[in-house]
């Protein structure tokens, strides 16, 4: 049984390993914390006098070890902010070079990409698109410059561990590269009306051969 | 209960100033609002795992009351059910009886805040009827969508189209809901400053009293701007203005800041009543002082201030800037600090205490265990900016919610009704049933959640009425995991009418409490008759003692109640 | 701590006045600061702001000190439970505050003369589509402030009338006034804010 969709992205095993990260961090923790809960509960704490009953819990050896607790979380806290700077500061914060350009646009309820014409550029006359299938090229990185035209509406691609709110005014631009060929779902995680349940694309990775032929087949309509 | 036998059933219920009978009544109030969004839940879920079926009792799910249904759990739960048990009902029913006082500062400005709640519960009930159905723009209100029809393609035309809509009515309705606590809240923190029994200082304060405060000065500063954004969402909706409107130089990520700017200081608003719950029933039923008293206030004073620097937690992918993602990431990671020492210093209670573990005692200690173990923890995951790309707006929010704000929510409030319902009525709540009740809620609450980890893990996202479009969510065994969580959850809901049969059947038949202290507790409502009468207290009570000394070396008994010499 | 009680000997009522004080500014403070990070964002409207009637701002914001002043001598004239006085002081008070929402309704109805509407159907026409959230800010910060005048104005009326009926509960003019002290504070923030910065 695997838990995540199957990978497709270049960065997508690096956002599972932060789960796994966190997860064995977790684990620990939790039997540490069952172990103290349940402790008392299963010996009663029969034996004790009323002097170790009664504590204030001012200067008591119980309150340094709720320190070392709170520190020992801390430095897992930070140890996972340490691991994921950089993850974040790559699928978020840059841009490596672009390969490819299309433009996403969510709308009530669909989602409509638009690709460069024959003369290579976006946002000229000859743009084509398509509606609720995106084609993309294996191994390239793709740019996608992310709006919405009526209300929020969010793309998610599961299978690329990619996901961005797109709001109507702004252009977003993020980058993914998908490493495998394949039929992928893209879908809205926002709610945007009452099809927001129907709001679902495919995305279609194909070699870079074929992608060039797709692309001459839709400059032909 | 039986002070006012003399009053009629209106003055009971509508006109009483009595803090005692205006905690009863929002409590019925809200036992309303929560069979409603109870309901609501019971539908979806059932829909979610079987969409082709007609639910019983409601009939064929479309897509759009699918989002009538889950925006309205979420806003009922949330704003009625978690604020208003917590807020109105603990800090009416307890404030003025812990601190050994006869009535709220303001008594007549606490009925007008039960007033204001009930105008808001009408409010909120009349926006399901509205012609266009009830509000379906997700519990958070996002707009543009909230301000048009969400996408229903009916074109406004008059005034009248526009405010009798669902969207002005739940906005109206928020608003009075807050201010009916912003009053209560004011009455809440003067009555506890100033009308304190001879002795009781300010840490000799039993611990609810304290965090039912805090929580109030926390949701008053948080919500101020909330309700003006809210002013200018209905101005957006009714008056044609451009607040939120991106071609009119408005934006709508303003209203998201807004939102959690509230939303996220909400969840400790939340959180803080339920932990002082826990920390009176602990203490007691440990019979043990709690582990660091003023340790615990101090940081849950940090937290309350930290909690109004993360909100943008639940924006990470909206659309703000990357880098201060960071920032908050940061934030949010440091909250849990303070928390992890409160729970820590609970646990430490446990230890070494002289357990007696009664029905209070299971509900906090079932509270405490979900709550750190799993609502708590995987809080790291989405306090992770990394992995909240994937897991935002996903099932896995979902169950990371339930698994905060129930075993907050509902075990807290459910401690409470089994830990102060004798003193409320004066009589018992029947313990087989209390522990069947138990058992249930506490199997079923985790047989519904967890599954939901793993869908969300799988990739499901939110609010989606109908999976069978999606063929990756439909592989084996997704499909499964929605039966369980549905089931689960029908059992869960099932299982809380145990409970309310208990409650009212015990109000009127119960065994009669044979003492007016069964916990053997310190703090000032046990040192009064049960029920306590109008006034609360024959004598005013003297206080001597912190609230939790327990086995004190010098003492003969086990307790010390806090007016004893 | 009991030794030096601060807390208890506050008067309850002020002490709650304080808490809604604090609750108002909380409300005014998320308009005024939406307010002002739009107003930087959008150099156009120092534009709009030109169109305000900076004198009639002027006048009301001297009449609304003047107000400040005269809940002053009345809370003064009350300590004394000096009922003429507190009477007059007051009825000053309140014509203050008839002639501010008199002046705010000229102000208003030359502005929408010029068409400068809540929804600014001229300005749209005209395609100047983000000035109109200059005017929406404008009305609604001025017409909640104004609301709260309102309110203000009426329970100054209702605390006085009480008091000197009943010849008691005269610190309610204390708390009272204290709310009005509020009113016009926050109006000291929104003049040259929105009047003042072009």
């Amino acid at each position: 049984m695997r838990i995540f969709p199957e990978n497709a992205s270049s960065y997508g095993a690096d956002v599972d390993f932060i789960f796994w990260l966190i997860t064995g961090v977790i684990t620990v923790a939790s039997i540490i914390v069952i172990f103290l809960i349940l402790y008392p509960i299963l010996t009663k704490n029969k034996s004790r006098t009323k002097e170790q009953r009664y504590q204030q819990g001012k200067g008591f050896q119980k309150l340094k070890l709720i320190y070392l607790g709170i520190a020992i979380l801390a430095i897992a806290d930070f140890y996972f902010l340490f691991e994921e700077g950089p993850i974040w500061r790559n699928i978020e914060e840059t841009l490596p070079e672009k390969e490819v350009h299309v433009i996403v646009m969510g709308r009530q309820w669909l989602w409509e990409f638009t690709y460069p014409g024959p003369d290579g550029k976006l946002y000229t006359a000859d743009d084509v698109k398509t509606i609720n299938k995106l084609y993309l090229p294996v191994n390239k990185n793709i740019h996608m410059d992310l709006q919405a035209y009526d209300v929020i509406h969010s793309v998610f691609i599961p299978h690329a561990r990619f996901k961005q709110d797109v709001l109507p005014g702004r252009n977003i631009t993020k980058w993914v590269k998908m490493t495998k060929t394949g039929t992928y779902p893209l879908t809205c995680a926002e709610i945007c009306g009452i099809g927001h349940a129907n709001m679902k694309a495919e995305i279609v990775v194909l070699l870079n051969e074929d992608y060039k032929k797709q692309m001459a087949k839709l400059y032909k309509k | 209960m039986n002070t006012h036998k003399k009053h009629g059933f209106w003055h009971r219920y509508f006109f009483s100033l009595d803090h005692k009978d205006i905690g009863f009544q929002y409590m019925l109030t809200i036992f309303v609002m929560v069979s409603i969004g109870g309901f609501f839940a019971y539908v979806f879920r059932m829909h979610l795992a079987y969409p082709e079926m007609e639910v019983p009792l409601f009939g064929l799910v479309t897509n759009k009351d699918y989002n009538m249904l889950i925006t309205n759990h979420g806003l009922i739960m949330m704003m009625w059910l978690a604020l208003g048990m917590l807020l109105a009902v603990a800090g009416n029913y307890l404030i003025p009886i812990m601190i050994g006082t006869d009535d709220m500062a303001f008594p007549k400005l606490n009925k007008l805040s039960y007033w204001f709640f009930l105008i808001s519960v009408i409010l909120m009930i009349s926006s399901f009827f509205m012609k266009r159905g009830g509000f379906g723009g997700g519990w958070t209100m996002y707009p543009p969508l909230s301000v048009g029809d969400f996408g229903y393609n009916t074109a406004y035309t008059s005034f009248k189209d526009r405010f009798f809509t669902a969207n002005t009515f739940v906005l109206l309705a928020i608003t009075f809901e807050f201010i009916a606590l912003l009053m209560g809240g004011i009455n809440f923190f003067v009555t506890t400053l100033n009308k304190r029994a001879k002795g009781m200082t300010l840490t000799k304060m039993p611990m609810i009293v304290w965090m039912i405060n805090i929580a109030s000065v926390l949701f008053m500063f948080s919500v101020g701007p909330l309700i003006a954004g809210a002013f200018m969402l209905l101005l957006d909706i009714n008056a044609g203005t451009g607040f939120y409107d991106v071609y009119r130089g408005g934006d709508p990520l303003l209203w998201e800041h807004l939102f959690w700017f509230f939303g996220h200081p909400e969840v400790y608003v939340i959180l803080l009543p339920p932990l002082g719950i826990i920390a009176e029933i602990i203490s007691t039923n440990s019979r043990k002082p709690l582990y660091g008293y003023k340790f615990i206030l101090n940081l849950t004073l940090i937290a309350a201030i930290l909690s109004m620097m993360v909100w943008a937690h639940h924006q990470f992918v909206s659309g703000i800037d990357p880098r201060a993602a960071t920032i908050f990431s940061i934030f949010t990671i440091i909250i849990s600090l303070p928390f992890a020492g409160i729970i820590l210093a609970y646990i430490a209670t446990l230890w070494n205490g002289d357990l007696k573990i009664n029905l209070p005692m299971k509900w906090a200690i079932g509270a405490i265990t979900l709550f750190t173990l799993i609502g708590g923890f995987t809080g790291l995951y989405l306090g992770a900016s990394v992995f909240d790309i994937y897991a935002h707006d996903t099932s896995f929010v979902v169950a990371h919610f339930h698994y905060t704000l129930f075993p907050t929510v509902i075990f807290g409030s459910f401690a409470a009704f089994y830990y102060w319902f004798g003193k409320f009525s004066g009589r018992e709540l029947n313990k087989f049933w209390g522990n069947v009740h138990f058992w249930l809620t506490f199997i079923f609450f985790n047989g519904f959640a967890f599954p939901l980890f793993l869908l969300g893990l799988a990739g499901q996202h939110r609010r989606i009425a109908d999976y069978r479009q999606f063929e990756f969510l439909m592989q084996d065994p997704l499909p499964l995991y929605r039966q369980i969580a549905t089931i689960s959850a029908v059992i869960l809901i099932l299982s809380q009418f145990i409970f309310i049969f208990n409650f009212f059947w015990s109000l009127k038949r119960g065994k009669k409490v044979t003492s007016d202290n069964p916990w053997e507790s310190n703090t000032l409502e046990w040192q009064t008759a049960s029920p306590p009468p109008h006034g609360n207290f024959a004598v005013y009570p003297e206080v001597h003692h912190g609230p939790y000394e327990y086995n004190h070396p010098d003492r003969e008994d086990d307790f010390l109640p806090q007016n004893k010499k | 701590m009991n030794t030096k009680i601060t807390w208890r000997e506050i008067p309850q009522a002020r002490l709650a006045m304080w808490a809604l004080i604090a609750g108002e500014f909380a409300i005014f403070g998320g308009l005024i600061v939406m307010y002002t990070l739009n107003r930087l964002k959008y150099e156009s409207w120092g534009e709009m702001a030109q169109h305000t009637n900076v004198i009639a701002g002027t006048i009301n914001t001297l009449v609304l000190l003047t107000s400040s002043f005269f809940v002053v001598k009345a809370h003064e004239a009350a300590l004394h439970k000096n009922k003429e006085k507190v009477k007059m002081w007051i009825w000053l008070t309140l014509i203050c505050a008839l002639l501010f929402l008199g002046i705010k309704s000229y102000e208003y109805y030359h502005e929408i003369l010029h068409g400068f509407t809540l929804p600014g159907t001229q300005l749209l026409a005209e395609g100047k589509h983000v000035e109109t959230m200059y005017w929406s800010f404008y009305y609604t910060m001025t017409g909640l402030h104004g609301l709260h005048v309102i309110g203000g104005a009426l329970a100054l009326f209702f605390v006085m009338r009480h008091a000197t009926k009943t010849e008691k509960d005269y610190h309610r003019i204390e708390v009272a006034g204290l709310y009005w002290h509020m009113v016009d504070i926050v109006w000291i923030f929104l003049f040259p804010l929105i009047y003042l910065i072009h």
